[in-house]
C-alpha cells in the first residue's frame, strides 16, 4: 500500500493529476487569488445574501396591488422614492419583486447545479471505470438525451406533468447530465491508464478503493467546473420557461418578471426600469457562474476529446 | 574564402514575468562562404536561440539586447523590420526541428512551395511548379509528392521536404536547427548525405545546430561549442575534435560514444550548467571543470588563438597538451 | 465500418430513441390516450380519418408500429385548433425558422472568427480586457432579454424596424421566394436575427480567439514569418485557417440547438416559425401540432449534428487523406 500512496502523491504535473486530495483542496483555495474567481465568489455570496434576507430589503410584498395617497391604483410609476425601480402595470412594487425573484432563481440555478454535477460525475465515474455494459448504456442513454432539443422538451415535459419550480428542475437536470458525464468519463479513461491506478492495483487495492480514493479526487475539479457552469445554465432555462409562460406562476422569479413586462407592453412603453434589471440579475449570476470556473481553468488544461 | 558571415558580441535576453533569462551572452563566430559551421552543446546552453537569433524571428518575450549579425557585409541587427523581412529566406533560410509541426497541416507542399517561390520569389505558378520539383529531385524527393500533404510523408521524407523548401530562393545562408534529431539512425543518414551533397554540389553555406558530435563530424568543416550562453571553443573540426583546447571540449569528447575507442568507459561531466538569470562573473564551466584555478572563477576569460583559426576561452589552454591527456584518464573526472 | 457510416447508424438510432420516448410520454397523460389525437371539437369525419391512420383501436403494440410508420412517411395527424394535416402548417412556417437561424448564424459566425482572430492578434491589450468580460456578458445573458433589450430599443423608441411577426399583415405575395425576397421580409428579420447574433456571436469569439493562441504557438507559424512573408498573411492564412476548423463544427451543432432554442427569440418578435408554433401548440393543449414540431425540430438538431461530423471530416485533410 506505502509504495501506491508514494506514486500516487507524486504529481507528474504542479497541481494537477495524481495529487492526493489535501493538496488539490489548497489549489483550489489558492485559485481565488484569481481576480475572476475571487469577482465570482463575491457575486454568488452577494446575491445569497439578498436571497436569504429578501423579506427584509423588500419593502413592499411583491404580490401586493398598491394604491397611491390619493386612492389610485400605483400603475406604471417611474422610479422614484418609494418604489425605486417603479410599479407594475398592475401596481406592485418591481423592487420588491426583483428581491424577493432572486429566491427561486438561485434555489434552481443551485440545486440544478448540485444534481447535474453529482449524477454526471456519478455516470461518468461508472461509465468510465468499469466499462463494458455499463459504459455502453450510459452513453446511449446520454447519446440520446444530447440529441433532445432543450427548451422543446422542457416545455413539454412541465406542460405534461405540470408547472412547478422542482418539476422545471427535474427537466433541467436530466438534460444537462450527460455533458459533465462524458468528459469525466473521457477523464477517468485518461487517469486509469496512468501509472499511479496500475501501481494501486499492483499493490491488491479494491476496484471501489481504487475508484474512491485515487481517481474521484482528480476529476472533482471538473465536476465543480461543471457544477459551477450548470448553476448559469439552469437559471437561464428557468427563466426561459417562466418568460414562456410555462414556469410556475405562483412564483415571482425574475423570469416571470420580464414575462409580466412583455405581457404588459412595457417595451412598448419603454418602461426599462422594469424589464433591464431582472435580466441584468440573470447576467450576473450567470456570470459568476463563468467567472469561477475560469478562475479554475488552470487545474483542467488537459484538452479533453470525447472518445 | 571570404567571410559569408561574422557574428560580433550577439546577447538575446527573454523575460520570463518578472525574470530575465540571458540565453544568450556574447557570442562570437565566423563563417567562410561554402562551409558548414557545426554549433554544439548540452541542452539549454542557448544554441537554439542563438539560431533563431540569427535568422532575427525570436518569439514575444526574447530581444536581442546587443551586438551584431554580419551577413556579406550587413548588420542584419540594425535593420529595419521592413528591410529585415525583405532578405528572410532570400538571403538566410532556416530548416526547423523534425519533430515540430513545421509545415502548414492544411497545404499540399506545391501549395507551400509556390507560397514561397511565388510570393516572396516573383516566379509565376508554373515557373514555381518546375522549380518546386527541381527541388524535390535535389532532395531525394519523387517531384509527385508535392500534391501531398505533410502529414502523408514520413519524417525522413518532411525532414528534405523542409531543405527543398529552405533552398527554394536560394539563400547564401542556411541554419539548420537539430535538422535529424528525431529521426531514426538509417534515415538519419540519408538525410545528411543529402545536406553533405547540397555542401558539395551546391557549394552550400549553412551552420548545423545540433547536441549530437557524431553528425558534426559527419557533415561540417568547423565547429563551434557553446556553454551557457557562449562560444567556449570555435575552429576547424579536425582541431577542435581532435586537439581540444576547451576542458569542456575534452570532456565532450570523452562522453561520447566512439567506436574506435571501443571498450573505453564513458565518462560523464558531472553537475549542470549555471543559471542563466544569474550567470557567474567568471568562467561558466569552472565549478564543473577538473582543472579550474582560482583565477578562474574570478572573471571571464578571455577567447585565446591557440592555432590559426582555432580558439578556446580558457586561460590555461596553454597547457592544453597536458590537460588533454589528464582528461583522458577517467580518474580526472571523478570528483 | 466507415466512420461516416457508424454515425449515420448513430443518428437513426437517435431519432428512433426520441420517437419511442415521445410516443410514450404522451400516453402519460391523464385520461384516455387518443386524447392525444382527437379533439372533442372535430367532425366525425375528421375522427374517422385520424383514427385509420394512427390505428387508435388496435392494441398498443401496433399503434406504435403505426405510429412510427407514419412518421417515417411525414404523418402526424391533424392539428386540433387549424383542423388541417400537421406536417402542411410545420412546413409552411419552416422556412421562417430556417432562415432566421441560417442569417443569424452566419452573422455570428463571420463577425465571431473575425473579431476572435483580432483578439488573439492583439492579446494583452486594452482591447482584450474590455472585450472578454463584454463577451462573457452576452453569453451570460438570457436570449429573450437580448431580444427585448433590441425590441425596445430599435422598433419601439426609434421605430426604426417592425416590431413583431416576419411580414406586414394581410400581405400578398406572388410566391414563397418572392416574399422571402422582399423588402418587407429583410426588415422584419433584421431585429430578431441581431437579437440572436448577439446572443450567439460569443462561443464563436472565445473559441476563434482560443484556438488562434494554440495555433500560433505552433511550429510552422513560426516558419511562416522566418519565410519573410507578411503578418497579415501568416495570421489569416496559416493561423487563423488551422484555428477556423472547430469553429466549422461548431457551426454545425448550434444551426441543430438553435431550431430549437429559437423557440423564445420567435416569441419576442412573434415571429412565425417552428419554435413559436410549438409553444402556441403547447399552450393550447394542441398536441398532435405540439409532437409534430417538437419531433421535427428534434430532427433537424440530430441531422445538424450528423452534419457537423461530416464536415470536419471532410475538412481536416488528416482524416480525408488518413495519416500515413
Amino acid at each position: 500500500m506505502e509504495a501506491a500512496e508514494q506514486l500516487a502523491a507524486s504529481p507528474s504535473l504542479p497541481g494537477a493529476a495524481g495529487a492526493p486530495l489535501g493538496s488539490k483542496l489548497s489549489v483550489l483555495v489558492a485559485q481565488l487569488r484569481d481576480p475572476y474567481a475571487f469577482a465570482g465568489v463575491v457575486i454568488y455570496i452577494a446575491f445569497v445574501l439578498v436571497a436569504i434576507f429578501a423579506d427584509a430589503l423588500a419593502p413592499y410584498n411583491p404580490n401586493d396591488i398598491l394604491f397611491t395617497a390619493d386612492g389610485q391604483l400605483a400603475a406604471s410609476l417611474p422610479p422614484s422614492a418609494e418604489h425605486l425601480l417603479g410599479t407594475t402595470q398592475l401596481g406592485r412594487d418591481v423592487f420588491s419583486q426583483l428581491v424577493l425573484g432572486a429566491r427561486p432563481s438561485l434555489f434552481v440555478g443551485m440545486t440544478a447545479a448540485v444534481a447535474v454535477a453529482t449524477i454526471g460525475t456519478a455516470a461518468g465515474l461508472l461509465s468510465g471505470y468499469l466499462g463494458g455494459f455499463v459504459d455502453k448504456l450510459l452513453m446511449r442513454l446520454a447519446d440520446i438525451l444530447l440529441g433532445l432539443p432543450f427548451l422543446p422538451f422542457v416545455i413539454v415535459v412541465v406542460a405534461l406533468i405540470g408547472a412547478s419550480l422542482q418539476h422545471v428542475v427535474l427537466a433541467i437536470v436530466l438534460l444537462l447530465w450527460p455533458n459533465p458525464a462524458r468528459v469525466i468519463r473521457s477523464q477517468v479513461l485518461t487517469l486509469t491508464q496512468r501509472q499511479f491506478v496500475e501501481a494501486a492495483r499492483v499493490t491488491g487495492a479494491s476496484e471501489w478503493r481504487i475508484m474512491l480514493v485515487h481517481v474521484a479526487p482528480n476529476i472533482l475539479p471538473l465536476s465543480f467546473l461543471y457544477g459551477s457552469i450548470a448553476v448559469g445554465w439552469a437559471i437561464l432555462a428557468q427563466a426561459s420557461v417562466s418568460f414562456l409562460g410555462f414556469g410556475d406562476s405562483d412564483v415571482v422569479s425574475w423570469g416571470t418578471m420580464l414575462q409580466d413586462a412583455y405581457a404588459s407592453q412595457a417595451l412598448d412603453r419603454g418602461q426599462y426600469s422594469w424589464f433591464v434589471p431582472p435580466g441584468l440579475c440573470i447576467v450576473l449570476v450567470v456570470l459568476a457562474g463563468f467567472f469561477i470556473g475560469r478562475g479554475y481553468e488552470e487545474l483542467l488544461f488537459p484538452k479533453l476529446r470525447d472518445s | 574564402m571570404a567571410e559569408l558571415l561574422a557574428v560580433d558580441d550577439l546577447a538575446v535576453t527573454y523575460r520570463l514575468g518578472d525574470t530575465l533569462v540571458h540565453a544568450v551572452d556574447g557570442v562570437d563566430l565566423v563563417l567562410p562562404e561554402g562551409a558548414m559551421l557545426g554549433l554544439v552543446g548540452e541542452s539549454g546552453c542557448g544554441k537554439t536561440t542563438l539560431a533563431r537569433a540569427l535568422m532575427g524571428v525570436l518569439p514575444g518575450n526574447a530581444t536581442i539586447t546587443r551586438g551584431r549579425v554580419l551577413l556579406a557585409g550587413t548588420d542584419l541587427v540594425s535593420l529595419s523590420a521592413g528591410e529585415h523581412r525583405a532578405r528572410l529566406w532570400r538571403d538566410l533560410s532556416f530548416v526547423p526541428q523534425t519533430a515540430m509541426n513545421a509545415l502548414d497541416p492544411v497545404y499540399r507542399l506545391r501549395d507551400q512551395m509556390r507560397e514561397v517561390l511565388c510570393r516572396r520569389g516573383g516566379l509565376s505558378r508554373a515557373a514555381a511548379d518546375r522549380r518546386s520539383a527541381e527541388l524535390f529531385t535535389t532532395v531525394g524527393l519523387d517531384p509527385r509528392r508535392l500534391m501531398d500533404y505533410p502529414h502523408q510523408f514520413s519524417g525522413g521524407m518532411r525532414q528534405r521536404a523542409a531543405i527543398a523548401m529552405a533552398l527554394a530562393l536560394r539563400p547564401k545562408l542556411v541554419i539548420a536547427d537539430e535538422p535529424v534529431t528525431a529521426l531514426d539512425v538509417i534515415v538519419q543518414r540519408q538525410v545528411l548525405d543529402t545536406f553533405r551533397g547540397l555542401g558539395l554540389e551546391l557549394g552550400l553555406s549553412a551552420i548545423i545546430v545540433t547536441h549530437d558530435i557524431s553528425v558534426v563530424a559527419y557533415l561540417c568543416s568547423m565547429i563551434a561549442v557553446m556553454y551557457a550562453g557562449r562560444i567556449v571553443e570555435f575552429g576547424p573540426i579536425e582541431r577542435v575534435m581532435g586537439e581540444p583546447a576547451h576542458p569542456y571540449t575534452m570532456g565532450l569528447m570523452n562522453a561520447s560514444p566512439d567506436l574506435a575507442r571501443a571498450g573505453a568507459e564513458l565518462t560523464p561531466i558531472e553537475g549542470s550548467p549555471p543559471s542563466l538569470v544569474h550567470p557567474p562573473m567568471g568562467c561558466r564551466f569552472a565549478e564543473r571543470c577538473p582543472f579550474a584555478e582560482r583565477a578562474c572563477v574570478q572573471a571571464m576569460p578571455a577567447t585565446i588563438e591557440v592555432a590559426p583559426g582555432h580558439s578556446a576561452a580558457c586561460i590555461r589552454s596553454g597547457e592544453a597538451g597536458e590537460l588533454r591527456r589528464r582528461a583522458r584518464e577517467v580518474a580526472t573526472w571523478r570528483q | 465500418m466507415s466512420y461516416v457510416g457508424k454515425r449515420l447508424l448513430h443518428m437513426i438510432f437517435v431519432l428512433w430513441a426520441i420517437s419511442t420516448i415521445l410516443f410514450f410520454m404522451f400516453r402519460l397523460m391523464p385520461g384516455d390516450p387518443t386524447l392525444a389525437y382527437l379533439d372533442p371539437n372535430f367532425t366525425e369525419e375528421q375522427r374517422q380519418l385520424v383514427r385509420q391512420q394512427f390505428g387508435l383501436d388496435r392494441p398498443l403494440p401496433e399503434q406504435y408500429l403505426i405510429y412510427m410508420k407514419n412518421l417515417a412517411q411525414g404523418e402526424f395527424g391533424l392539428s386540433f385548433r387549424q383542423r388541417q394535416p400537421v406536417s402542411g402548417l410545420m412546413l409552411a412556417v419552416l422556412p421562417n425558422t430556417l432562415l432566421l437561424t441560417m442569417t443569424a448564424l452566419l452573422v455570428a459566425y463571420a463577425f465571431g472568427s473575425l473579431f476572435g482572430a483580432l483578439l488573439a492578434w492583439k492579446r494583452g491589450g486594452l482591447l482584450e480586457t474590455i472585450s472578454i468580460p463584454v463577451v462573457l456578458a452576452t453569453r451570460a445573458a438570457p436570449e429573450f432579454w437580448i431580444g427585448m433589450l433590441v425590441l425596445a430599443v430599435f422598433a419601439f423608441s426609434l421605430n426604426w424596424f417592425p416590431s413583431g411577426g416576419a411580414n406586414i399583415a394581410g400581405a400578398r405575395y406572388a410566391s414563397e421566394w418572392d416574399r422571402i425576397l422582399s423588402l418587407d421580409f429583410l426588415r422584419h428579420l433584421t431585429l430578431p436575427a441581431l437579437s440572436l447574433a448577439i446572443y450567439l456571436q460569443g462561443l464563436p469569439v472565445l473559441l476563434m480567439r482560443s484556438n488562434m493562441l494554440e495555433v500560433m504557438r505552433e511550429e510552422f507559424v513560426t516558419m511562416a514569418r522566418m519565410k519573410g512573408l507578411p503578418e497579415r498573411n501568416v495570421m489569416l492564412r496559416h493561423a487563423a485557417r488551422n484555428a477556423l476548423l472547430p469553429l466549422i463544427t461548431a457551426f454545425a451543432i448550434t444551426f441543430g440547438q438553435l431550431v430549437g432554442g429559437n423557440v423564445v427569440i420567435e416569441t419576442v418578435f412573434s415571429w412565425p416559425g417552428l419554435g413559436h408554433m410549438l409553444v402556441d401548440a403547447v399552450a393550447n393543449s394542441d398536441y398532435p401540432l405540439a409532437q409534430g414540431a417538437f419531433l421535427l425540430i428534434a430532427l433537424v438538431l440530430v441531422l445538424m449534428n450528423f452534419a457537423a461530423d461530416l464536415v470536419y471530416v471532410l475538412l481536416d485533410p488528416r482524416v480525408t487523406h488518413g495519416s500515413r
